[in-house]
């Protein structure tokens, strides 16, 4: 076939930008690491990394939600032990004060501690949250102190009032599922999640019961003490028990949540990594016959531009 | 019998023939690099021959054509690739730039290893940022009162809204330049239809008298060509060698008259199209660049900021109706958490803005720690809207993308396609008329030393009419 001399060289020029091209698109994904970098690049792959980082981002999301409930929960769980000891030490106030032996003495210094119990157990419900400083049981009026205690000329107990609500905030640890780990002071509408001092559905009302008991023991009516305040006060142990079976239990779906949330963000980096990632054997194959070709078209272009019949012409 | 001074008759036309192919040669050698040449040849035609006794007797040669040597079919051809190659050239530039103006872009940190690269992608556009703002929402939800969670809504927010506002800008300067690319176009193929009829009129005139005009002829494929790759034309070559040229059905040059001229208009809202300037007819277009802008203008590139601006719009209505009913730190209510209404007014509230303890994240005017309205808002990543085709606000946008890049990855892999279609029938187009160097120098050897044989001749001729004299005088 006849050939053009400009025809020639236009063609030597158009392979010389189609290889350099291919390198630097070759040395690009090498440096980056990425296959797919525009959407022109692979507009399937593109569609499908957006989606998985978006996902990932969700999950990253949960992880750290499920961080700050845990975190939450620990703090409730804390609280949670220290009520638990002070509801150990008035349970036997209350079978010692209940027995026949006891003097009005007696019967008045475990009073004292009963209010003194009352005291600490206030104190120990109105706790804030240290990451967040607002408080663990007012419900979602978590802004202002929950209970407040107010006492008689004598320094006796004679009330506290909850100032909180019965609504708790649920939390989103994987999509679509939600947990609560608040735990309200008090819930008497009889739905929802379950009062810590006083619920309606298991007769737990933990502060009006110590100062029935703290009114008992001043009066030294112990026929009370071993029947009513007993009982009542055993209703509130049982509801203090299953916060602190409720606590666990949340804790433990979250160790799971966020094992699954690490879990499926591994597996989605996986994804991404497929989808858009350069395979760096592949890719550094695919620059070395780039390269080779250049090289062997540089070669053999130079070499035959250099002769023409001119070379030969005397 | 031609005689001593015949035959001396046929060495000097044989000189002047030969020098003929010499000058063509030369006019040959010295376009070598000019674009749109044809090669040319010299047509050498035995003269008549004169009856003898002993039989017809040659009288020599004579130059009597110089010719082009072309391919009309290859010409036919490349002008139809070139407006194929126009039209996709154009839709490949213009959703480059849409691609530009979208930046949404994968980023990595070059840590690949043997086999796969470990994560580190991130994105560039708005599929991060809108998952930065659920993403937020649901911080906010999981510490309702934290006023840094808040504050890292608003500024997330912000930069969701300003990225909104940048494509929006950024689709609206591609399609302004498109427009007055499509105004360039206009006036260059404008320019080439002027052209063109004036060279046939001289061509015509050239041809009538009975010239070669054979670089005129060059010059008007190049404008032919140089028009087909600006729009699909339809060219027929009259018997006075003078060209037509209809574009879109409608006659433009006839012979050595321009019968129309094009020119764009305003179809409504900036739309540019290309009408027929003193006819008045909208003319619809089939290949070519003016083509190619005016389909990625109002194709792609109008589908995906159309896109952008119901998905922003969408989020704008989504979020205000959810958080307008909610209750801040402060207690207030009804507040929007977005201003404006689509891509290109999308705000963030600047109340909320300066104060984040006023974003409405309580369901509750009683309960400053309640959640339920920033929950809601966290789940609409994952809900489905109407306004969407059905689909979540970052599927959506994946699509959006998504298409854009089908449609550059089609304009590049067609780009690619037409290029080495239209190097191919450059390629036979060169080997028919492009100048070969080492031809043309062989070429001229020849004409050379049939010139010195002829020179030669002369010299012989010369020297039998010196010994003819010669016995006269002897």
């Amino acid at each position: 076939m006849r050939i053009g001399t400009n025809s020639y060289t236009d063609t030597m020029i158009d392979q010389f930008n189609v290889l350099k091209s291919q390198q630097a698109k070759l040395q690009n994904q090498l440096s980056t690491g990425l296959s797919v970098q525009a959407p022109s690049d692979n507009p399937d792959a593109m569609e499908n990394t957006l989606d998985d980082l978006s996902s990932q981002a969700a999950q990253q999301q949960f992880s750290g939600n499920i961080s700050t409930v845990q975190s939450k929960a620990n703090s409730i769980y804390s609280v949670l032990q220290s009520l638990q000891t002070i509801s150990n030490r008035i349970g036997e106030i209350a079978t010692s004060a209940g027995g026949v032996t006891n003097s009005q003495t007696d019967l008045n210094n475990y009073a004292g501690e009963i209010t003194s119990l009352i005291q600490q157990a206030a104190q120990l419900v109105n706790t804030k949250d240290p990451a967040t400083g607002q408080y663990l049981f007012g419900g979602t009026n978590s802004g202002q102190q929950p209970f407040t205690v107010t006492t008689d000329a004598n320094g006796n107990v004679t009330g506290v009032t909850y100032s909180g609500n019965s609504s708790v905030n649920q939390t989103e640890i994987a999509s679509g599922v939600t947990v609560y780990m608040d735990v309200p002071g008090e819930n008497t509408s009889g739905s929802g999640a379950q009062g810590l001092i006083t619920d309606s559905r298991t007769g737990a009302d933990l502060f009006n019961h110590l100062i029935s008991l703290q009114n008992d023991l001043l009066s030294g009516n112990t026929t009370a003490i071993s029947g009513t305040d007993t009982a009542n006060l055993q209703s509130d142990e049982n509801n203090l028990t299953y916060q602190v079976a409720y606590n666990g239990n949340v804790q433990t779906r979250l160790t799971t949540a966020s094992s699954l949330a690490t879990s499926q963000s591994n597996s989605l980096t996986g994804l991404i990594s497929n989808a858009s990632s350069a395979d760096l054997a592949t890719t550094m194959t695919q620059l070395t016959q780039a390269q080779t070709a250049y090289q062997a078209a540089l070669e053999s272009s130079a070499a035959i531009m250099q002769l023409s019949i001119l070379n030969f012409l005397q | 019998m031609l005689g001593l001074l015949g035959t001396l008759n046929l060495a000097s036309r044989s000189l002047q023939t030969q020098m003929t192919g010499v000058e063509v040669t030369g006019q040959n050698l010295a376009n070598v690099n000019t674009t749109g040449y044809t090669r040319q040849s010299v047509e050498i035609q035995t003269s008549p021959d004169i009856s003898t006794v002993i039989g017809p007797e040659g009288t020599g040669a004579n130059a009597v054509a110089i010719q082009q040597v072309v391919n009309a079919i290859l010409n036919s051809q490349i002008q139809s690739q070139q407006s194929t190659s126009g039209y996709w050239n154009a839709q490949q530039t213009a959703l480059q730039s849409a691609q530009t103006g979208l930046n949404e872009f994968l980023n990595g940190t070059g840590s690949a290893t043997s086999s796969t690269s470990t994560n580190s992608t991130t994105d560039t556009g708005l599929s991060g940022q809108l998952s930065s703002l659920f993403a937020d929402f649901q911080s906010v939800a999981t510490s309702p009162t934290s006023v840094s969670a808040r504050q890292q809504l608003v500024s997330d927010a912000q930069t969701l809204a300003a990225t909104f506002n940048q494509v929006n800008t950024q689709l609206d300067a591609s399609r302004t330049t498109l427009n007055t690319s499509l105004g360039n176009d206009v006036d260059s193929a404008n320019k080439l239809i002027s052209e063109i009829a004036d060279l046939n009129k001289q061509i015509s005139t050239a041809n009538f008298s009975g010239a070669t005009p054979n670089d005129l002829l060059d010059e008007r494929e190049q404008d032919l060509e140089n028009l087909s790759s600006l729009t699909n034309i339809t060219a027929s070559t009259g018997t006075n060698g003078a060209v037509d040229v209809s574009i879109g059905g409608q006659t433009l040059v006839s012979g050595n008259q321009v019968l129309d001229t094009l020119q764009t208009y305003d179809a409504g809202g900036g739309q540019l199209l290309v009408q027929t300037a003193t006819g008045g007819v909208n003319l619809t277009l089939t290949g070519g660049s003016i083509q190619g802008t005016i389909d990625a203008r109002d194709g792609e590139l109008a589908t995906m900021q159309s896109s952008i601006n119901t998905l922003a719009s969408t989020l704008i209505t989504q979020v205000n109706t959810i958080h307008s009913g909610g209750f801040s730190l402060t207690g207030t209510t009804g507040a929007n958490f977005f201003n404006g209404s689509d891509a290109a007014t999308i705000t963030v509230n600047a109340t909320l803005a300066n104060n984040p303890s006023l974003i409405q994240a309580s369901g509750t005017v009683t309960a400053t720690g309640d959640n339920s309205v920033a929950l809601q808002l966290a789940d609409l990543a994952s809900a489905t809207q109407s306004g969407l085709s059905n689909q979540t606000f970052s599927d959506s946008y994946g699509e959006t993308v998504a298409a854009l890049g089908d449609s550059l990855q089609t304009a590049n892999d067609q780009v690619s396609n037409q290029t080495a279609v239209t190097n191919m029938l450059s390629t036979q187009r060169g080997s028919v008329s492009g100048v070969n160097v080492d031809e043309e120098m062989t070429n001229l050897m020849s004409f050379q030393r049939a010139y010195e044989a002829s020179a030669q001749l002369v010299t012989t001729l010369n020297t039998m009419l010196g010994d003819t004299l010669a016995m006269k005088t002897s």
